[in-house]
């Protein structure tokens, strides 16, 4: 598979430049065609959205008890995908992790364009979203202020640091890529990059501050990427709601955040590479180190599940063990089987180095991850509202088109903004690969040596 | 005094320019150095400090987390509604967006340093600049007087630098 492409084993600084700058050629019409499709779902679901602010929530499926439904689970879902970008961007960077370099800038993209499609839906799920503003302090004329003791204003400080933490550390790092772009540009895009690059020109002392920045932001998002996941569990774990109100939740959610999110980096990375003919620049290394980490915190997720029900069984509280026996018997517990089968068992086949290397298998495996930590937020969230403490109350919620397209939309908003990107700025960092091009170079043997 | 002249060498590794740099300091000549990657090693070589990047950052976290307290505080006691029994001004909740804002004005802070102390941004090439540069080679350009030229020159051959071109100042 692998050993029919060409590969360069011994690359130069001039032969990565090469291949990252291969990929911002002008791109031909099927990309369009892609761009169109996507633009398309986007637009259906804006549509339908509208619709939504005109006829009210009534268009969905919602209604008491589940109030919470496909929109904030869509929210959590795209916030635990932002996850990986920072972990691999700042949390692998502070420790000098090698194989970070092919694959971060997919990462951090992702995870800027998965928080600004997550922040759309609190905004979606507002039966009058004009009225958003009225989470921002500011003195106003109603002399109100936002409670700063409630989870959700915490959410907003905490998403809203997240997006223009990651936008900045993205905006950073690709300064000197985009300098180096500008260099073989022509036309629009020459003044594209020359702007986007600030007139960057790598002298001493541009990069002296610049790695002191770039030090001190991966040092500030490190913890930050802990603190926003473990925000977004509060909003849930600060309710009396049994199946929400759980100590557990903080690093239950991160840890399944950085499952998602690198799962998603996959989703991304293996057919990007085989588009773009990026194969030696994102190595079979590359992917191995990914799927570790997949197994790794899929591990996590399978404990913290078991504690989660053993911590039910040993409370003998009536409510809660209810709360979970509909979990994993009741209408939708199909749901919470898939999310064992896609978040437990499936990612158990990483444990063989083989899987681990093969691109086709990999992506198989992280398409079923994604599917299953989405099964995992509906579970929490909707599931622990339809069964609460009032069984005259409990109530199921079915999907309307209005909740499914827009979900269809949010996917196809996000991938429209990443295959703009792709095209348009370096998706590869050309910077880090030739500073560890001693490590790319090893990767690329024994990438090979294994395959063959 | 004879006029001064750019002497601009480039190199094709990073170990010849690290000597280069080391033989240049120990003859106490001006130069810049330009590179397409990070280099620990001849920043270390040329500057004695770290960047002052680190204090924007500092004072930008301080500040974020300052004005989170003052905001929250000043905010709940404006709009003093006891709620679950609680203070009106309850720390332990604040401190979350106390770290917030700290992460977001030290961040915010980190970018404005690199970009403002580097000179950026700038649509003027410095002296010296050669568009491979950014790609696949680095560069020194020595400011001196036009007698040094052959020394230095000569310096730079020796440390490997491959292409010597010449400038005025």
């Amino acid at each position: 598979m692998a050993a029919a492409v060409d590969i360069n084993l011994e690359p130069t600084y001039a032969d990565i430049d090469r291949s990252a700058r291969a990929i911002l050629a002008p791109p031909g019409y099927k990309y369009w065609i892609w761009i169109g499709f996507l633009l398309t779902l986007t637009l259906t679901a804006g549509g339908l959205w509208t619709n939504q602010i005109y006829n009210g929530l009534q268009v969905t499926g919602m209604g008491n008890p589940v109030m919470w439904a496909v929109y904030i689970t869509n929210f959590v879902f795209w916030v635990g995908i932002a996850h990986s970008g920072t972990l691999i961007s700042a949390i692998l960077y502070l420790f000098r992790t090698r194989w970070r370099t092919g694959v971060y800038r997919v990462a951090e993209t992702m995870t800027v364009f998965a928080v600004a499609t997550a922040g759309l839906f609190p905004i979606i799920h507002l039966g009058r979203p004009w009225f958003f503003y009225w989470l921002v302090p500011y003195p106003n004329e109603r002399f109100l202020q936002p409670d700063f003791r409630s989870p959700l204003v915490w959410d907003f400080f905490a998403i809203s640091t997240y997006l223009t933490i990651s936008t900045l550390f993205l905006f950073t790092g690709l300064v000197p890529d985009v300098a180096n772009a500008r260099e073989a540009a022509t036309g629009w895009r020459k003044t594209f990059y020359s702007i986007v690059a600030l007139g960057w020109q790598g002298s001493d002392r541009q990069w002296r501050n610049f790695s002191m920045a770039y030090l001190l932001m991966a040092g500030l998002a490190t913890p930050l990427v802990l603190s926003v996941h473990s925000v977004v569990s509060w909003d849930f774990a600060m309710a009396q709601l049994p199946g929400w109100h759980s100590t557990i939740f903080a690093p239950y959610f991160v840890a399944g955040a950085i499952f998602s999110g690198v799962a998603m980096v996959l989703t991304l990375l293996i057919p990007m590479r085989w588009i773009m003919g990026l194969e030696d620049l994102v190595t079979p290394w590359h992917l191995d180190n990914c799927a570790k980490v997949i197994l790794l915190t899929s591990l996590i997720i399978s404990y913290a599940y078991i504690v989660e029900s053993f911590m039910t069984w040993y409370s003998k509280d009536p409510i809660e063990m209810m709360t979970f026996h509909m979990r994993y018997f009741g209408p939708w517990g199909w749901m919470y089987w898939v999310m064992v089968a896609c978040n437990c068992v499936i990612p158990l086949c990483l444990f063989s180095p083989r899987i681990r290397v093969s691109p086709v298998l990999l992506f198989m495996i992280s398409i079923s991850v994604n599917i299953g930590m989405w099964f995992e937020r509906f579970v929490i969230i909707a599931g622990s509202l339809a069964v609460n403490f009032e069984p005259s109350t409990w109530r199921f919620w079915h999907p309307s088109v209005t909740e499914v397209m827009i979900t269809i939309g949010s996917f196809s908003w996000f991938l429209m903004l990443f295959s703009l990107f792709a095209r348009y700025l370096p998706i590869v960092s050309m910077t880090e690969l030739k500073e560890g091009i001693s490590w790319l170079k090893q990767a690329l043997r024994q990438g090979y040596d294994e395959a063959a | 005094m004879s006029p001064e002249v750019e002497l601009v060498g480039a190199f094709t590794n990073e170990e010849s320019l690290l000597g280069c740099v080391e033989r240049l300091r120990q003859a106490r000549a001006r130069f810049r150095v330009y590179s397409p990657i990070p280099m620990p090693h001849v920043n270390a070589a040329i500057y004695q400090r770290p960047s002052f990047v680190r204090w924007w950052v500092l004072l930008g976290g301080i500040t974020g987390a300052v004005s989170a307290f003052v905001l929250t505080i000043g905010t709940s006691l404006e709009w003093n509604l006891v709620a679950g029994g609680k203070p009106i001004a309850s720390l332990p909740p604040y401190i979350i967006i106390a770290f917030e804002m700290m992460v977001l004005f030290g961040g915010i802070s980190a970018v404005l340093g690199w970009i403002l102390l580097s000179n950026l941004p700038t649509f003027e090439p410095l002296s010296g600049y050669r568009s491979r540069f950014t790609a696949d080679e680095f560069g020194v350009v020595v400011r001196c007087a036009e007698d040094e030229t052959p020394r230095l020159e000569s310096m730079l051959r020796e440390a490997g630098a491959q292409d010597i071109s010449r400038e005025a100042a």
